[in-house]
């Protein structure tokens, strides 16, 4: 393989690029980016389709009678 | 995680990383590779490939012969393709420069061909092998048959030096010739051309 | 028990929905919106998935049978099987991905689907573009790089389709409703902008640079598996982090895990390209490095398994009721598992025995179809009834679909795992003449045909019914899931 300055160059733009995004990442949790964080899962629900309720039934379930001892 | 900028920042990075080692750094490395030159033994290697097999290369390509054979020999630790005889070492960058496209291959559903015109140099085989595969290489071949590459047609006036032959398992009707079209000889010369097993430097034959 | 596990317990007809909520409406409302636009992609894509298993199994049976119509030159096995590959993976895969990722950010960005027309002349332009590429493939104008086989114009005709998709994704973004930003709209966004860049790059370096020798390998295959993991895997994630709580009920079992898993993606999946040519003619590192990114993988893998695992346990049983819940379930734990494969396939030591073979074809069908494929029949199960206001006629199709697609793909994957190991082994064994390996694969070959069958079957029974929704032959009158919008948001 030719090492030229040219790949080491480059070699050391993409290690600075990782370091940025490293950084990014811990300037982003000390700035409070991920602070209440978990509510975030919660967005998808609503007033109309509330957490605890499933929302596709398509094979109803069907209602199961209780059984009847018919053997009094 | 909830600002675009920042978001896009992080994306954006985390791609252009790979992006400088997977694409930048190989083309910078690999994309300008020149032949060798040895002045005491007199040779350029590889050579480039003559007009007609350069155009063969094309109908390789259109015709699909990638998806079933591949044009790389691993070394000796990372497989037995030189075992199998299939070349005498293992294939470097160098041995590529003049593919454009490359045709590595993904598939051994047939056999590797880096090196078939060594193994294989008669062109009137490769032409009967394309015609009929199973009558050249046996039952159980699956190559398809590219029987639209040649032209039965009659004899009219002296025969055609190219008109193939067969002994067995192609009948060749009375008055008809069976001939490569163009496409066939172009692939034909491609594939005869495909020789690696030539001592380069950084991978000489042992 | 708590409220919401009392719930789920209790067995039940129908829920009823709480039709005076503001949310509702806007709900009903945002679905509404998107009609126009995502049902003309869906239509495309199936459009597309039938075309698809038609040439997957005209190629599947050539392999084994290859005098089957081999007389005329487009139905060549050479042509043939790129024709299929691009069919499914840019007709079928990524129009399915779209019409879904565009519902999904409608809903997740909380406001309408705004300016339909950007994605409606996108979906034209895509459509053309693929139609004029597959129809130079089988003339034989195809290049012979994987995944980018088709010629420069139809490949440009469907970047800026993909460009206009990309814009409107921001558009929408930048006008959404306050709030938290949802995992699932981190990997829509990441794909809307990684895939363009991958699909321009790739173009530009094939068509205009010519590009050649074995960099051309590694551009190849840099953007080859980057279609999967930076396109295709976003997009299928994305749709299970939303469907799977959605229809459960139930947030995500860890909001953490989905950053870090979606980080670790985007970090490590980008290096793994070059697990492709693993023992090609590249330099020792570059290889390397794709190994050890393969293996690293492993993070965000487990991480999305753990969370998914932990999102639905407990409510399994739900997957009796809910097609969309058994598809995205299924199509999860196929992630989980063509993820591991993968990471142990980038070792050199199996590398070296099932590199060139049908083991790789069954990996890659487990990744397409197993995981990709099944979840996005899942969000269409659920999406197309909004969009189009009644429910889905016949239970007993889409069980039929289902079981035949389950089953189909269990039976593709086994025979080209155990038939692409077999083949392996015995191309690393010099002493086996390599007609003896052909033979040897032809009876698993034979049964991925079957396979292919009960797969177009399913398509076939899927596409009908789709159609029925279409000309509105569903059912209606059911409460609750899908109602008539009240009069307020009725436009």
């Amino acid at each position: 393989m030719i090492v030229s300055w040219v790949s080491l160059l480059l070699l050391g733009i993409g290690v600075l690029l990782a370091c940025t995004a490293v950084a990014a990442l811990f300037w982003a949790a000390r700035n409070g980016q991920f602070r209440n964080y978990e509510k975030g899962a919660t967005v998808i629900f609503g007033d109309d389709e509330p957490i605890g309720q499933p929302t596709d039934m398509v094979f109803a379930p069907k209602v199961r009678k209780p059984k009847v001892n018919k053997k009094s | 995680m909830n600002s675009l900028p920042k978001l896009f920042l992080g994306i954006f990075l985390v791609f252009a990383f790979a992006w400088v080692g997977l694409v930048a750094l190989p083309y910078l490395n690999l994309g300008f590779l020149q032949p060798e030159v040895n002045e005491e033994a007199g040779t350029v290697l590889p050579q480039p490939r003559p007009g007609l097999a350069q155009l063969g290369s094309k109908v390789y390509a259109s015709e699909g012969c990638i998806y079933c054979h591949s044009q790389q020999v691993r070394p000796e630790w990372a497989g037995s393709d030189i075992e199998r005889g299939w070349g005498l070492r293992r294939t470097v960058p160098r041995d590529y420069i003049y593919d454009r496209p490359v045709y590595l291959g993904t598939m051994r559903t047939g056999p590797d061909l880096s090196n078939i015109g060594a193994r294989q140099p008669s062109r009137e085989w490769h032409h009967k092998h394309l015609y009929a595969p199973r009558v050249m290489s046996g039952q159980y071949s699956t190559m398809p048959a590219y029987r639209y590459l040649y032209e039965m047609r009659p004899i009219t006036g002296a025969p055609s030096d190219l008109a193939l032959k067969f002994d067995t398992g192609v009948e060749i009707p009375d008055g008809y010739e069976l001939v490569p079209t163009a496409n066939a000889i172009a692939l034909v010369e491609y594939l005869v051309s495909l020789n690696r097993n030539y001592s380069l430097e950084e991978a000489p034959v042992e | 028990m708590s409220a919401a596990a009392e719930i789920l317990e209790k067995p039940r007809t129908q829920t009823p929905v709480n039709m005076a909520s503001a949310d509702f409406a806007e709900r009903a409302a945002i679905d509404r919106s998107c009609r126009g636009p995502v049902l003309f992609f869906y239509t495309s894509a199936i459009l597309w998935l039938l075309a698809g298993s038609l040439l997957g199994f005209l190629a599947s049976f050539k392999m084994h049978s290859p005098e089957f119509l081999d007389a005329l030159a487009p139905l060549n096995f050479g042509r043939i099987r790129p024709a299929h590959l691009n069919v499914v993976a840019y007709g079928w895969a990524t129009q399915a991905g779209l019409g879904t990722a565009i519902w999904l950010m409608a809903r997740l960005c909380r406001i309408p689907l705004a300016k339909p027309w950007i994605l409606n002349i996108a979906i034209v332009f895509f459509n053309v573009g693929l139609t004029l590429g597959i129809g130079a493939l089988l003339l034989g104008q195809g290049n012979s790089i994987e995944w980018l086989e088709m010629p420069g114009y139809s490949m440009f005709i469907m970047f800026v389709a993909f460009a206009l998709v990309a814009i409107w994704g921001v558009h929408m973004f930048v006008r959404r409703r306050e709030g938290h930003v949802y995992v699932s709209q981190w990997y829509l966004l990441a794909a809307l902008f990684w895939f363009p860049w991958l699909f321009g790059t790739a173009c530009i370096l094939i068509h205009t640079v010519n590009l050649g020798g074995v960099s051309l390998g590694a551009v190849n295959w840099w953007y080859g598996h980057n279609v999967l993991g930076l396109w295709f895997t976003p997009i299928g994630l994305a749709s299970a982090y939303y469907f799977i709580p959605k229809v459960i009920g139930r947030p995500v079992h860890s909001y953490y895990l989905s950053a870090l898993g979606f980080w670790s993606l985007g970090l490590f999946y980008s290096w793994n390209g070059m697990h492709h040519l693993i023992g090609g003619p590249f330099p020792a590192w570059l290889i390397t490095a794709s190994i050890v990114a393969s293996f690293m993988m492993i993070i965000p893998v487990l991480t999305v398994a753990i969370n998914h695992h932990m999102t639905t346990k407990g409510s399994f049983h739900l997957l009796k009721y809910s097609p969309t819940l058994r598809f995205t379930v299924v199509g999860a734990m196929a992630y989980t598992l063509v993820s591991l494969q993968g990471i142990s396939m980038a070792s050199r030591q199996l590398n070296q025995i099932t590199h060139f073979t049908h083991y790789t074809i069954g990996h890659s069908h487990l990744g397409l179809y197993a995981f990709f494929t099944m979840i996005m029949f899942g969000a269409m199960y659920y999406i197309i009834p909004r969009l189009v206001g009644c429910e889905w006629r016949s239970p007993t199709m889409i069980k039929m679909h289902f079981w035949l697609s389950f089953y189909g793909i269990i039976l593709m994957v086994a025979a080209l795992t155990f038939g692409g190991m077999a083949q392996g082994l015995n191309l690393d064994n010099p002493s086996v003449s390599f007609n003896a390996v052909t033979e040897g694969t032809i009876p698993y070959l034979q049964a991925r045909s079957w396979s292919g069958i009960a797969l177009t079957l399913a398509h076939v029974i899927f596409a009908v019914h789709y159609g029925m929704m279409l000309f509105r032959l569903g059912r209606k009158g059911k409460p609750t899931l899908f109602v008539d919008l009240p009069q307020e948001a009725k436009a």
